[in-house]
């Protein structure tokens, strides 16, 4: 694949509502200050890590999100394909009208397309959808938003994810027994359980062209759908190295090129070992960096394929990714110092969803101020 | 676009999921269970092409709506009931649970996209596939639209090989040179 850069990006997350302050906090090690929610019926209490509140409605925290991304005076956007990479949608609105009227009319349903559409109108964008493969949704955006540059549909993508705090997620995931009891977040430790809910709300332009100040290149990447469950993927990790693999062929680079792995690692038991096993299959017991990104910002479902690589490549340019505290009882060799890796370096980023979607990306940091990245 | 196959199925707002699931036996050994409506009219449209469709297929499924039915359990059970979502309904709410049980059904291993259907979806969907075409990533494209306004219609085709041409703005564009199965429920 030709390579595709993140020219421009924005992200407002539980560690700070801006791209460069939640990068410095990630750094200095500041998880999140997380918030408790009672399951339904059980009555147990559960964590959710909520962004800064800001009073703003969704559409207005999507167009200062936007602003922030595209930044300088206002342009025009009839040469950018917008795609909008999300499960919640609209749907804390949809709770709030159910909750205020005791009772949901099927005549309040909103389409799938309408914040794209609404979107597409308020600024211009030559064309915009909305994509929804659960949790690889926005590695989805990345991934086909660049290719749709490559083949000259459109000069550039912008990929618009979030997660609003949906109660239906919340308790959903509570009723699946996914959500963590402790209310601590650890990935591949061997008495991990389970996950913690995070909001999220990211963006970034892609573009042939580096602009003033890239993040990275894509380099390359794959999707696909692993039809052995609807909720978990091959145990074995056949599937997502299957995936790894197709995606590193797709960059044209080897597995020993890779200097980071951002692992998808929710925390919960099946998927951390299916992933674990993945990366065995494919590095043995060498394996590069590994990075987890979940314990700051919390799963953040459609969101995390743009919400986690956001964070990894503005923590990249800034210095170390912090340490893993039980490096030495975890399922996969993280490091136990902070890993202070360059920013231009090759990272490999995985993202694997409920419906049996498994999306890995290949990535190439920018070091901060490079305009000329190659 | 080089089409091989298409199909459309018509049902009326009147017929309940007990129908569409008998409609759907006459096509799968073993469909799925708990499934929802929308998966119940995605697979009653790519059923009937399942004896053309090859492993290394991409599906590429789009809706104007979710599940409606679903979508209204749910918020009734989490905002008025104060009760815990039923596991299956909210994984099928949440996932892309439809193109998953079409691939699963028709034995599909390559990518698997679902998108809000828009004016644009046909041409939409059919560049996303055809950048998995021209890309050998896969042999065909199974592009799928379903519709529901009271009566609902769904609307699939499948692909074989990727296009350097124009994209059809319809399924009637997409479809005319092809013997279209139309199928009313």
């Amino acid at each position: 694949m030709t390579p595709i850069y993140l020219q421009r990006a924005a992200l407002h997350c539980a560690l700070g509502d801006d791209l460069h302050h939640a990068a410095q906090a990630l750094q200095r090690g500041q998880a999140p200050q997380g918030e408790p929610f009672v399951l339904h019926e059980v009555q147990e209490p559960r964590t959710y890590l909520y962004a800064a509140k800001t009073g703003e409605s969704l559409s207005e925290r999507l167009d200062r999100l936007l602003a922030e991304t595209l930044g300088g005076p206002p342009q025009t956007l009839d040469d950018c394909l917008l795609i909008v990479a999300s499960t919640s949608l609209d749907i804390s609105e949809l709770e709030a009208l159910t909750t205020e009227r005791q009772g949901f009319c099927p005549d309040d349903s909103t389409s799938l397309d309408l914040l794209a559409h609404q979107l597409r109108q308020r600024w211009g964008f030559a064309a915009a959808f909305t994509l929804n493969t659960a949790c690889t949704s926005a590695a989805n955006g990345l991934l086909y938003g660049a290719r749709l540059i490559n083949a000259g549909q459109y000069a550039r993508t912008l990929v618009l994810s979030f997660e609003t705090p949906s109660a239906i997620a919340m308790q959903g995931f509570g009723a699946l027994m996914l959500t963590s009891p402790s209310g601590q977040y650890r990935p591949f430790h061997p008495e991990r359980d389970g996950l913690l809910l995070g909001e999220a709300y990211a963006a970034a332009l892609l573009s042939r062209e580096p602009g003033d100040a890239p993040l990275a290149r894509l380099l390359g990447g794959f999707s696909a759908c692993d039809t052995s469950s609807l909720t978990t993927t091959r145990e074995d990790g056949s599937h997502i190295h299957w995936v790894m693999q197709q995606a590193l062929n797709s960059a044209g680079c080897s597995a020993a090129q890779i200097n980071l792995v951002k692992l998808h690692g929710t925390a919960t038991s099946a998927n951390d070992e299916a992933e674990s096993n993945g990366m065995r299959r494919l590095y043995g017991e060498q394996m590069p960096a590994l990075s987890l990104l979940k314990p700051w910002l919390g799963h953040t479902l459609g969101a995390c394929g743009l919400s986690e690589s956001l964070l990894l490549l503005k923590t990249l340019q800034l210095g170390a990714l912090p340490t893993v505290d039980y490096a030495s009882e975890a399922l996969l060799p993280f490091s136990a110092e902070p890993q202070a890796l360059a920013a231009d370096s090759l990272l490999l980023t995985n993202f694997f969803g409920f419906g049996g979607n498994n999306a890995s990306l290949v990535l190439q940091g920018c070091a901060q101020g490079d305009s000329a990245c190659r | 676009m080089p089409v091989i196959a298409a199909c459309e199925i018509h049902g009326l707002a009147s017929m309940d999921d007990k129908q569409l699931k008998t409609a759907l036996g006459h096509w799968l050994d073993s469909p799925p269970r708990r499934i929802d409506r929308l998966i119940l009219q995605c697979l009653l449209a790519a059923a009937p092409l399942k004896s053309q469709v090859r492993r290394n297929c991409g599906l590429y499924l789009a809706s104007a709506h979710p599940a409606r039915a679903t979508m209204g359990a749910l918020l009734e059970a989490v905002c008025v009931q104060h009760k815990q979502p039923k596991p299956f309904e909210f994984v099928n709410s949440v996932s892309n649970a439809a193109g998953f049980h079409i691939a699963q059904q028709l034995s599909i291993e390559g990518p698997n996209l679902f998108i809000g259907a828009g004016a644009q979806v046909w041409m939409q969907l059919q560049a996303l596939a055809n950048l998995d075409l021209q890309d050998g990533l896969i042999e065909q494209a199974l592009l799928l639209v379903c519709d529901e306004h009271g009566d609902f219609c769904v609307q699939a085709v499948l692909l074989e090989g990727a296009t350097a041409g124009a994209y059809a703005n319809s399924f009637a564009e997409l479809s005319a040179d092809t013997e279209v199965l139309r199928i009313k429920l």
